[in-house]
């Protein structure tokens, strides 16, 4: 193995070992390291090594960025086959609606070819419903570069996603997505191509004299329009230290974009945690053509071990949720009579905050809003002390900060106040 | 079950009219301390057995002299947070049982101190502990010193520790506000990423002058 790959890759290795500060770690950094061996045929060239994938996420209160790669080693040559570095920008949400910008830069790499790059850049209209589903819709653009038939493409996608059980259920969580990508893009074929009398056809977009490095004999060339469609649903299910994931797919499109080796796809994963940081993985299937990374169909086959440092929840849902509390500040502060005081609760960019406590019977109570970030609610309350839990946008209940709190027996925290005498 | 228990009272007023004061105080004093209707309905979210069992752990606690609305509370928490019929059974055994042990090691307390101390049990404190802060001077409360207590167990502060500390405050008559300061101060320092049993070990040694000035006060009251 070169030693500068080498390097690299103990580097990675070391950092996933190596836990982060407590408080950068608690929310922020997680990290993945799966070792095994890859099969994979395209049915041109059969191939089968150990693979190394390592793969980072940050985690931040409105954006999340994410790096994974995978190499293999051959020969005693450690062989980059691909890279992707991604970044997620979500705004506040407001009405029970979340914009995301979605960009990634990648690199892949066939062994018949140089590689590919690609950049593409795509926003989404996301409505989460209670953290425990959603639907979203967005588009974009992908760029690819190095693969020469292709334009860049126009990429819309939407898809619903819902989720099953929590982590108190004996059935665990279960979540499905459903997704539909169209891509739209040229491609640019030579007439001395055997396709060409079918690209040049009735759907082409113009047919162009040409001298361009394609078209080797300087003869014509077209621009014909593609389209397809992906259709593709996955489940995903976590119970006890099992994960399982499925997913099958369709692609819509006439026979000159979609090959028949692409019309249809499965593939399988398991992964079974041995303690909370190495698990056994597995799983096998099938992969579509990618045209616009100039990668064809393949199978697929892994075993091996993942080694993780994952202090924020392994399961993850399809769209990026910001998961970390965003409170910045609880107060109790005395009321306009005396048996009633005022929960001041400052968060910024949700569009909605409930309490309960023992002082509610345990039922929601909404607090109402202020201004920009400032949130209040009169409830009335004699001295003593009570349990109190807050939560924003429906989603998970959390002691509030600044206060003590004590774990509840559920699986959760609460915070506890003390009114004075 | 205390619906059920006031129909009866209802139904026996039809029959004995004149016997109508009696019924209507105890009635009224029943009504006024069940629960409200909005909290009987969510109970009803748990299977029949699992009702059951708060039933008979809300009797067992109503006959023992304990506040069995921190029973129901916890049912009704537990419901609320969408745990499962066994952890919120097994949460309101444990409250009984921690409620019942704060009563004998604490003796007559208030019913939110008796809470208190009752979370600071379910969080890990051992009972013979709890018993140093039976005597109290009249007009002190133990509330905010359990509540610290409580969350200083949930942090993972060594259990000695945590208990020494406490204790030691305590019996030099902190105030409330000595320990306020305190739980701020370590809740701080651990969050910077300080151990939690350092954190509280360097904040207590610069408490106990704090302390000592109001340990020189006269307890409040006759």
């Amino acid at each position: 193995m070169d030693d500068r790959k080498f390097t690299i890759l103990a580097t990675l290795s070391f950092a996933l070992l190596v836990p982060a500060p407590r408080e950068l770690a608690a929310q922020l950094v997680s990290g993945r390291l799966e070792a095994g061996q890859y099969t994979v045929s395209d049915g041109v060239l059969p191939a089968s090594a150990l693979r190394f994938a390592p793969s980072f996420q940050f985690d931040l209160p409105h954006a999340q960025i994410s790096a994974r790669g995978a190499a293999f080693l051959s020969e005693q040559n450690l062989q980059i086959a691909d890279g992707i570095v991604s970044g997620t920008f979500t705004t506040p949400t407001v009405y029970g609606v979340r914009a995301e910008m979605i960009g990634n830069a990648s690199r892949a790499v066939d062994e018949r070819s140089l590689g590919s790059d690609q950049v593409d850049v795509q926003t989404r209209i996301h409505v989460p419903f209670r953290q425990a589903g959603g639907l979203w819709f967005g588009g974009g653009v992908a760029k690819p570069w190095r693969v020469a038939v292709i334009s860049s493409a126009d990429v819309l996608d939407g898809g619903v996603w819902g989720k099953l059980g929590d982590g108190t259920s004996k059935f665990g969580v279960a979540t499905l997505t459903a997704t539909f990508t169209n891509f739209s893009f040229s491609k640019v074929a030579s007439v001395r191509d055997s396709s060409t009398a079918l690209s040049c056809g009735a759907a082409t977009v113009g047919a162009l004299p040409t001298t361009s490095a394609l078209d080797d004999a300087g003869g014509t060339a077209c621009e014909r329009q593609s389209r397809f469609s992906d259709m593709e649903g996955v489940l995903r299910w976590e119970v006890g230290p099992l994960e399982m994931s499925a997913q099958a797919g369709y692609r819509l499109g006439d026979s000159y974009d979609v090959t028949p080796d692409s019309r249809h796809w499965s593939s399988a994963h398991a992964t079974v945690w041995l303690n909370e940081r190495v698990a056994i993985i597995g799983g096998g299937g099938r992969q579509p053509a990618l045209p616009l990374r100039g990668l064809p169909a393949r199978s697929f086959g892994m075993a091996g071990l993942e080694i993780a440092y994952s202090p924020v929840s392994r399961g993850a849902p399809p769209v990026a949720l910001p998961h970390i509390m965003l409170v910045k500040k609880f107060e109790m502060q005395p009321g306009n009579t005396p048996d009633m005081r005022k929960i001041v609760i400052r968060v910024g960019g949700v569009e909605r905050v409930d309490v309960m406590g023992d002082f509610s019977d345990w039922s929601p109570l909404t607090l109402v809003r202020r201004g920009r970030d400032l949130w209040e609610l009169n409830v009335p309350l004699s001295p003593g002390m009570y349990h109190i839990n807050v939560r924003t946008d429906g989603g998970p209940w959390m002691a509030p900060p600044g206060i003590p709190t004590m774990h509840d027996g559920f699986a959760g925290d609460v915070g506890l106040i003390v009114v004075p005498k | 079950m205390i619906r059920l228990t006031a129909a009866r009272l209802l139904s026996s007023m039809r029959r004995a009219p004149h016997a109508l004061v009696v019924p209507l105080v105890v009635g009224a004093s029943l009504l006024l301390s069940a629960p409200p209707a909005a909290a009987q309905d969510a109970i009803f979210k748990l299977d029949p057995a699992s009702r059951n069992v708060v039933d008979l752990v809300m009797d067992s606690a109503m006959a023992a002299g304990l506040p069995n609305r921190s029973i129901f509370s916890r049912a009704l928490e537990g419901i609320a947070k969408k745990a499962s019929n066994r952890q919120i059974v097994d949460a309101v055994r444990r409250r009984l049982v921690s409620l019942r042990t704060a009563r004998a090691r604490l003796g007559g307390v208030s019913d939110d101190e008796l809470e208190a101390a009752a979370s600071v049990l379910e969080a890990g404190a051992k009972p013979e502990e709890l018993a140093r802060f039976r005597a109290r001077p009249q007009g002190r409360t133990q509330l905010e010193a359990f509540t610290v207590w409580a969350d200083f167990l949930a942090r993972g502060v060594p259990k000695d520790e945590a208990f020494s500390a406490i204790n030691k405050l305590w019996q030099d008559g902190a105030d409330d506000a000595i320990f306020h300061s305190l739980w701020n101060n370590v809740q701080s320092d651990i969050l910077q990423g300080l151990s939690p049993g350092t954190a509280l070990q360097n904040r207590i040694r610069e408490t106990p002058q704090r302390a000592t000035a109001s340990a020189g006060k006269p307890p409040e009251g006759p």
